[in-house]
């Protein structure tokens, strides 16, 4: 099946017509997904601004890893959870929508880069994380992902502007 | 003056109608400062709100941690000022018979009115009473969700 046949399929769902149709489901599901935008991309800049030096110098890194990382995972879950169910109200657009496409790839990318921090750095924490210099990895972690989770939120902003 | 009459004098004075001139992607970059802000709002009263319920940072002095996040948090709120009034200037009139707008206004008021007194009292204390500081938790966090909720939902009434 191709990805356009996947995403008529999507569209035409019970699910995805009732969002469509929904007064109140489709604006209740967007503000859930600001909410969880908030834990996760929000709780995850604290730990990068954190991580780059620019705030909670005082806070030991493996302490602030390790008691946000539940949360923000929690966080990601809601915002994927709800970003799937807006997708599937608008699936036949949004699968043609350049900026869609953009914000989808940026996701990838930040993933992938929170990925390789967690297994290259995050299990290891206590070998690195008290040093007065980071190892430059962490570093390059840290602005990506402050980069790319921005790109995120800019290109998901922009979706209704570049729809039509 | 009315509202509506004060609603009118904005939409239509000399700046309200430079602005409402602009290519729509000026309000789309409005949109973008506003998420940006209300995630700089957000986050912050997350992290503290997870230390005054004890589910995170718990061995960080709250005073402290409290201080250093509401420079962003005063920060998120400028750029939502800002941001907010250029998206609603040009379009005042729409917004004045828009009901939910009216409940984001109120909402934004009391939580701006918990912050500078409740929550910044109990942010203050280096043991605060967990139950006390729980209960202010659960009150901040609830008007700042409402205040974003209501946001996601002017747009959709």
């Amino acid at each position: 099946m191709s990805v356009l046949a996947f995403a008529e399929l999507l569209y035409d769902s019970e699910i995805g017509t009732s969002l469509r149709e929904s007064l109140f489901a489709f604006p209740i599901v967007e503000g859930i997904h600001l909410i969880g935008l908030a834990l996760s991309v929000g709780l995850l800049f604290f730990i990068d601004l954190r991580l780059v030096g620019l705030v909670f110098r005082h806070v030991p890194i493996p302490q602030i890893l390790k008691q946000l990382r539940p949360w923000l995972l929690g966080g990601f879950a809601v915002t994927m959870a709800t970003g799937a169910l807006l997708f599937v109200a608008g699936a036949t657009k949004l699968i043609e929508l350049p900026v869609f496409l953009w914000k989808l790839a940026f996701i990838v990318f930040a993933g992938i880069n929170a990925a390789w921090f967690e297994f290259k750095w995050g299990r290891n924490v206590q070998q690195w994380g008290y040093a007065t210099t980071l190892p430059t990895g962490v570093l390059v972690a840290a602005w990506g992902s402050l980069i790319l989770w921005s790109l995120v939120v800019i290109t998901g902003r922009l979706i209704p502007y570049l729809s039509y | 003056m009315t509202s509506l009459e004060l609603f009118n004098a904005i939409q239509n004075s000399g700046f309200g109608v430079f602005i409402g001139k602009q290519d729509r992607m000026l309000w789309a970059v409005a949109q973008i400062a506003h998420i940006a802000g209300i995630i700089l709002v957000l986050a912050p009263i997350v992290l503290i709100s997870l230390r005054l319920f004890g589910f995170g940072l718990y061995q960080q002095p709250l005073p402290k941690l409290a201080h250093e996040s509401s420079k962003l948090i005063w920060l998120g709120f400028g750029l939502l000022v800002v941001s907010g009034l250029l998206i609603f200037i040009p379009a005042a009139l729409h917004y004045h018979s828009n009901p939910v707008f009216w409940i984001k206004l109120y909402l934004i008021l009391a939580a701006l009115f918990i912050q500078v007194t409740l929550y910044r009292w109990i942010t203050k204390q280096e043991k605060p009473n967990p139950w006390l500081a729980r209960s202010i938790a659960i009150v901040t966090l609830t008007l700042w969700f409402g205040v974003a909720f209501a946001g996601r939902f002017i747009g959709f009434v």
